[in-house]
């Protein structure tokens, strides 16, 4: 449980944050500016806020009122940046044990070489950090991060550096490290997809105040969210198992509860989790099934909510689970949709990304 | 003029390797004085910080016989500090070796300061910030990433501080005179052949001498600092 409560003011700009944390990884969503990096370098005690407390697991590290201000180097809060920061005079090996070398001998709950094996790095442990790619600079830097055994994780827009193919190749060790090793974590982004793919559980900060926390789908109801959300780009993502293979025919058929989806063609194995995304901007409306079409994918739900942002109508559809659709409030006037109508979502295979699926056991 | 060109005289290289000691102790000596003023002018802000900052820059605007004549003040025998010394511990630096070392040690100090300052503050202090989040305290930070990513720029002020050392003339002569075997090093070797009747050619072999040990010296750091920066991936010879 981790109790946050902090105020700091720099010049014009002030972070007012509030919230408590009981999920195991929450996801600190908002635009750039919003202080996302602020509050978490005081949540790492890297800067000093001006006043309020932080509370975790009991513990206070920071409380103005006491004067309580935990130097960072004692509050087992391990940090993962945007720029890896890995130390370039050490070569991965010794990056890896920097922290974990520090510790007492009882505290390393996690080993060198579970970490090692976790995020595929065994190839890599002579190397120097300038002979890395960006995305293994990052595996080594959570990795390192982890080997300190924190008992809070707090990832900033640890993938901002990354082109999109490598975010994809990334995203699922960090799904592995939430799912395998149950450290709390704070991961924060501009990019709801990435966060989604990790938690439904956000917490969304727009000019230094946090204005809603708890799952994505029912805050997506606040019309505050939207707009920020929808100003972000909104993306579905959809957590499916594979069930057929099409080589010939271009796709892959998975089911996402007791409908079929296509998707575009992949090797993970039958019977694999598969978590894909659909930018909300990608799916049309239908009140028919339509014959004829070339759009494979036509998802049966029904109309949950309606909300406006700006002249964009953002239609949440339960097909199962919640998917959010874009569309222009002029269609959805002549097609006469609304709360509780039965509708068809569809949206061309090709237009799903897919992230890559790893085998947890 | 029977010595060739190339052969030294006895004293002649009495000056060379008296220099050599002298310059060796006083890089040794300002080593790590100089790295703990570096990081304290580098890092920290504090009251007096730009009155130490002007007093440790002073000897490299100061004509050279000024420091020298204030440590003879300070430091002779009939000096406040020196006659301390003289009384307590029954130890004279003036006119000694010694002598000769604390002269260019004052000297050379700000050289070497300068390129360890500017070292240390150009280290990237996110990567200290990740070092202190990953449970290192303060002292292990600068021991284990802010000193080795400075290494480089500290490396280089040593050369310089060795070199000026080498070069050191006025404050030395000032301090501690010219004594045969005792502290005439070769810059005063030089002057001194200068001096007489007939000492061009010596004076031409150890001018000639002082320029290739200062050459072996740049040479030296140059390859130290490339060395340094090869390890943490920024020389320029890699990919």
């Amino acid at each position: 449980m981790i109790d946050i409560d902090l105020k700091c003011i720099q010049g014009n700009f002030e972070l007012n944050a509030k919230c408590t944390i009981d999920a195991p990884v929450l996801g600190l969503f908002g635009p750039s500016g919003a202080g996302k990096s602020t509050l978490l370098a005081m949540i790492a005690g890297l800067k000093k806020p001006t006043a309020g407390h932080l509370i975790v697991d009991g513990e206070y590290l920071f409380d103005s009122a006491r004067g309580i201000h935990l130097a960072p180097h004692k509050r087992r809060v391990g940090t993962v940046f945007q720029e890896s920061l890995l130390f370039p005079h050490l070569n991965v090996r010794d990056n890896l044990s920097y922290g974990f070398n520090l510790l007492a001998k009882k505290e390393q709950h996690l080993k060198i070489s579970k970490i090692v094996e976790l995020l595929e790095l065994g190839h890599l442990l002579t190397q120097k950090p300038h002979q890395l790619s960006g995305g293994e600079k990052q595996r080594v830097a959570l990795g390192r991060a982890l080997l300190t055994s924190p008992r809070l994780l707090l990832l900033d827009e640890p993938l901002a550096s990354l082109d999109v193919r490598l975010k994809r190749q990334i995203l699922p060790f960090l799904r592995r490290t939430k799912d395998e090793l149950k450290i709390p974590m704070i991961y924060v982004s501009h990019a709801i997809d990435e966060i989604l793919y990790l938690t439904s559980q956000i917490a969304m900060l727009d000019a230094g105040k946090i204005i809603a926390t708890g799952k994505f789908h029912e805050l997506i109801h606040d019309q505050k969210v939207l707009v920020l959300a929808q100003s972000l780009g909104l993306e579905n993502v959809l957590h499916t198992q594979l069930l057929e293979q099409h080589p010939n025919h271009g796709y892959s058929l998975t089911s996402i509860g007791t409908q079929l989806l296509a998707i575009p063609l992949t090797e993970a194995a039958i019977g694999s989790q598969l978590s894909v995304t659909i930018a909300a901007n990608n799916i049309a409306l239908s009140t028919k099934r339509i014959e004829g079409i070339s759009i494979q994918n036509q998802l049966l739900g029904k109309v949950n909510d309606i909300q406006q942002v700006g002249t964009r109508m953002l239609v949440t559809v339960d097909i199962g689970v919640q998917l959010i659709v874009e569309v222009t409030a002029k269609s959805l006037l002549d097609m006469q949709i609304g709360q509780g109508s039965t509708v068809f979502c569809l949206f061309k295979t090709q237009s799903i990304q897919l992230f890559p699926a790893i085998d947890l056991q | 003029m029977t010595a060739s060109i190339f052969s030294l005289s006895t004293t002649e290289i009495a000056a060379l390797m008296l220099s050599i000691k002298v310059a060796a102790y006083c890089t040794l000596a300002i080593c790590i004085p100089g790295i703990a003023v570096a990081w304290l002018l580098a890092k920290k802000s504090f009251i007096g910080k730009s009155l130490l900052d002007s007093l440790v820059y002073l000897p490299l605007v100061l004509p050279p016989v000024v420091p020298g004549f204030l440590l003879l003040l300070l430091l002779g025998s009939q000096g406040i500090l020196g006659k301390w010394l003289q009384q307590t511990f029954g130890i004279s630096v003036a006119f000694t070796w010694i002598g000769a070392v604390i002269a260019s040690a004052v000297m050379a100090f700000p050289l070497m300061v300068r390129s360890a300052r500017l070292a240390i503050s150009q280290v990237d202090k996110r990567l200290e910030a990740a070092a202190q989040s990953l449970g290192a305290r303060p002292l292990r930070v600068f021991l284990t990433i802010t000193l080795p990513l400075a290494l480089p720029g500290i490396l280089t002020g040593l050369v310089l501080a060795f070199s000026r050392s080498l070069g050191e003339f006025g404050a030395t002569i000032t301090f501690v005179g010219n004594i045969e075997g005792e502290t005439r090093t070769l810059p005063l070797a030089i002057y001194t052949y200068t001096q007489l009747p007939g000492g061009d050619s010596a004076a031409i072999r150890l001018a000639v001498l002082s320029m290739l040990i200062a050459l072996a010296a740049l040479m030296v750091s140059d390859w130290l600092e490339r060395k340094a920066l090869r390890r943490i991936g920024q020389g320029l010879d890699h990919d």
